[in-house]
């Protein structure tokens, strides 16, 4: 079943850097579409959820040096 | 402050925190150089400083580099640890720290930006008192189910969107239509989650709680609007595409050449396109926002940056420069009394549904009292007794409606004919002069006569006026110094055009337009060279707002369709928004031009500097994160527009 999840991120400084924070959501396995705005800190993804877990999500965004808060 | 607390406080200042250390740091590790002389200690402080500024900068470079991507932060860390393998302490701390500070500062300043949507989002209470089972109770706002009453005391927020169904208050609505005056409801109104009750109690039939209120849907639309990209943030992105690349190989060949490879990181550092590509979303994300608390809902920032070429006005005039409520103002009988003739007109527009015919049923309906001026604030504001005294009409025993022209009905065995004079000449009708001389002088007033025929025979004349918004002329006249051509549209005839355009002082005039015709206006307009905004109700005026470059439609708080089509909507039926609207667009094509501008020079002049070795790794990062910063904060002027 496809799912969707939304995350804010109030503190990206950069355009790229939510570029970066997108690309390396779509890499993990099962997440379909991923949509990050610089200008509104708006994440949200569609996954799979048999294949992917959504816990790592928010692990992702903080490895890339951003506080995901709920939508 | 037990740990938990500092824990927390920790987590929630962590890159402030990590900033000011590593500042200190640096200034530490530099004087304790200078003016102690201590080499090994300052070096040993400076790659401190450096660390600890660096550890969360190298964490997302290496994650980028993992994803493949190069990003500013690989390249920060890169110039850090190039700068301390050939013993420069100081510019790796610096570096580090300054890149550190501005992110910080750059990240600070864009939560506020977001944050400016999430104050409109605050204003929604969390819990609605309601009455179930007898009972009243406090319920979560969002748990409200449709139907149920809600209670809203004074001075509270309303929770829920609904139909006022007892009470009667003042309700400030800036939140959701950004009109400042409080508006009356009562019975029957609708009133909208957010809002605030100022004066009595009100209980409140929900029609929408939670995410199913026009606040919310109103926030979601300003977020797609912000998220949607414009042509000058498509054109610097499809831009970046190539200038990336090119900085790449230029820091390359510099290295080849100078074999110096802290002067070819210092080129990927300050050529980053951070500042290029920050400069336009900034400025519309703030713009936008602005817009919103003022009541303005503009669709995205490609409709803004057109909005800011606008140099035509064309307004709708019935609702949009008049307030949209028709009363009849004169009565003439000719060969019968003036009574009669409204009784009469009144039986053969019962069924027609138009506003023409509304007026004179509602003239009618409330004779006795002879006054028909004042029209419907004065009837809302005597709730009580107008119904009381209305009288009954009766029905038609036959009708048709000639599109545009009239009406024809018959009644007791009379032919009714109630229109214009199109309609009376296409039934060859005679008109005598006595009725033509009241019709012609009535319309140089600006006021639409309709005339009543009974059996052949011109047996009077109605006129009705539609007043104008007391706000018209100044809107018209804030276009026109801003430089703004303004033309008005209606279906009215010449002469009630003219007199209306010149009440207004609009610069030209469209008259006797069907809805299809307007919209053909707009397109003539257009492609003469005029950018066009059409300003309208966003439901009879939809063909003509799609066809303009931007259309704006008026008092959408309550028709989510209107919200969908127009390019701009205004919350309120308030004229006055329309220059601010236009200005701010205006404003927000110059701030990006101002933004880019400066990204384009600041990037060229530190180009030139470094390959002239004026511009060291340190100074290149400061002026960098400079006008990152400096390009942040003027886009952020236009919150305060």
């Amino acid at each position: 079943m496809s799912e969707t999840t939304q995350f804010r991120v109030m503190d990206f400084d950069c355009p790229s850097c939510a570029s970066t924070v997108e690309r390396a959501l779509s890499n993990q396995e099962g997440v379909e579409d991923v949509e990050v705005h610089y200008s509104t800190g708006r994440v949200e993804i569609d996954y799979d959820d048999n294949v992917a877990d959504p816990a790592t999500f928010e692990q992702t965004i903080e490895n890339q040096g951003y506080t995901p808060q709920p939508a | 402050m037990d740990t938990q607390s500092v824990k927390q406080y920790y987590r929630q200042h962590r890159k402030a925190i990590i900033v000011a250390v590593s500042g200190l740091l640096y200034a530490g590790g530099w004087s304790i150089g200078y003016f102690a002389g201590l080499n090994t200690l300052s070096a040993a402080t400076l790659i401190l400083a450096a660390i600890i500024g660096g550890y969360d900068i190298a964490k997302t470079a290496y994650h980028e580099v993992k994803s493949r991507t190069l990003g500013i932060k690989t390249l920060v860390t890169l110039a850090a640890v190039g700068a301390i393998v050939i013993g420069s302490y100081w510019e790796a701390a610096a570096v580090v720290f300054l890149f550190a500070l501005g992110s910080y500062l750059e990240g600070r300043t864009m939560r506020k930006t977001r944050n400016a949507l999430k104050e409109l989002l605050e204003m929604t209470p969390d819990t609605a008192t309601v009455c179930r089972d007898g009972d009243q109770k406090e319920v979560p706002a969002r748990e409200v189910e449709e139907g149920e009453i809600v209670i809203v005391k004074p001075g509270e927020k309303i929770p829920v969107d609904g139909e006022v169904v007892k009470g009667e208050s003042a309700v400030n609505q800036a939140p959701v239509t950004g009109e400042s005056a409080p508006v009356h409801k009562a019975d029957s109104d609708e009133v909208y989650a957010g809002t605030i009750n100022e004066e009595g109690s009100l209980e409140v039939r929900t029609t929408g709680s939670g995410t199913d209120t026009t606040l919310q849907r109103i926030i979601q639309r300003v977020e797609e609007a912000q998220e949607a990209q414009s042509p000058t943030e498509s054109l610097i992105d499809r831009f970046a595409k190539y200038y990336t690349p090119g900085v790449i190989a230029l820091s390359i060949g510099a290295f080849v050449v100078t074999q110096n490879a802290i002067l070819s990181l210092t080129l990927l550092v300050i050529g980053c396109p951070g500042t290029l590509v920050i400069g336009p979303p900034v400025s519309i994300v703030s713009a936008i926002g602005n817009a919103a608390r003022s009541g303005v809902l503009m669709k995205g920032g490609e409709h803004l940056e057109q909005a800011g070429k606008i140099d035509l006005v064309a307004f709708d005039k019935t609702g949009t420069l008049t307030k949209g409520e028709t009363t009849v103002a004169d009565v003439a009988g000719f060969d019968a009394a003036a009574n009669d003739v409204l009784e009469l007109a009144a039986i053969a527009e019962k069924k027609s549904e138009h506003h023409l015919g509304d007026a004179i049923l509602e003239a009618a309906q409330n004779r006795p009292a002879g006054v028909t001026d004042g029209g419907t604030e004065a009837v809302q504001a005597d709730t009580e007794s107008a119904p009381a005294e209305a009288r009954s009409v009766p029905d038609p025993d036959d009708f048709d409606v000639v599109a545009g022209k009239g009406v024809i009905a018959y009644h007791d065995g009379r032919e009714v004919v109630v229109g214009n004079r199109k309609l009376l000449d296409e039934r060859g009708i005679d008109v005598p002069d006595e009725v033509a001389d009241y019709v012609r002088e009535r319309e140089e007033r600006g006021e639409t006569v309709v005339h009543v025929v009974r059996d052949g025979v011109v047996v009077g004349a109605i006129a009705m006026r539609d007043e104008l918004r007391e706000v018209a002329s100044g809107v018209v006249q804030e276009l026109q110094d801003a430089g703004i051509e303004t033309v008005m549209l209606t279906g009215d005839n010449e002469r009630v055009a003219a007199a209306v355009a010149e009440e207004v002082g609009i610069d030209d005039y469209r008259a006797e337009l069907l809805p299809e015709d307007k919209q053909a206006v707009i397109e003539e307009y257009r492609e003469d060279g005029h950018v066009v905004a059409m300003v309208g109700d966003g439901i009879n005026d939809a063909p003509s707002l799609a066809t303009a470059d931007i259309g704006i439609a008026m008092g959408a708080a309550g028709t989510d369709t209107a919200i969908e089509t127009a390019d701009m909507a205004l919350m309120a039926d308030d004229l006055e928004r329309i220059p601010y609207a236009v200005a701010l667009s205006k404003a927000t094509r110059w701030n990006i031009f101002e933004n880019v501008g400066l990204a384009v020079l600041t990037v060229t002049l530190l180009l030139a500097g470094v390959l002239t070795s004026y511009v060291t790794l340190a100074l290149g990062m400061l002026v960098h994160e400079a006008s990152v910063l400096a390009v942040i904060l003027n886009g952020m002027r236009l919150l305060r527009y």
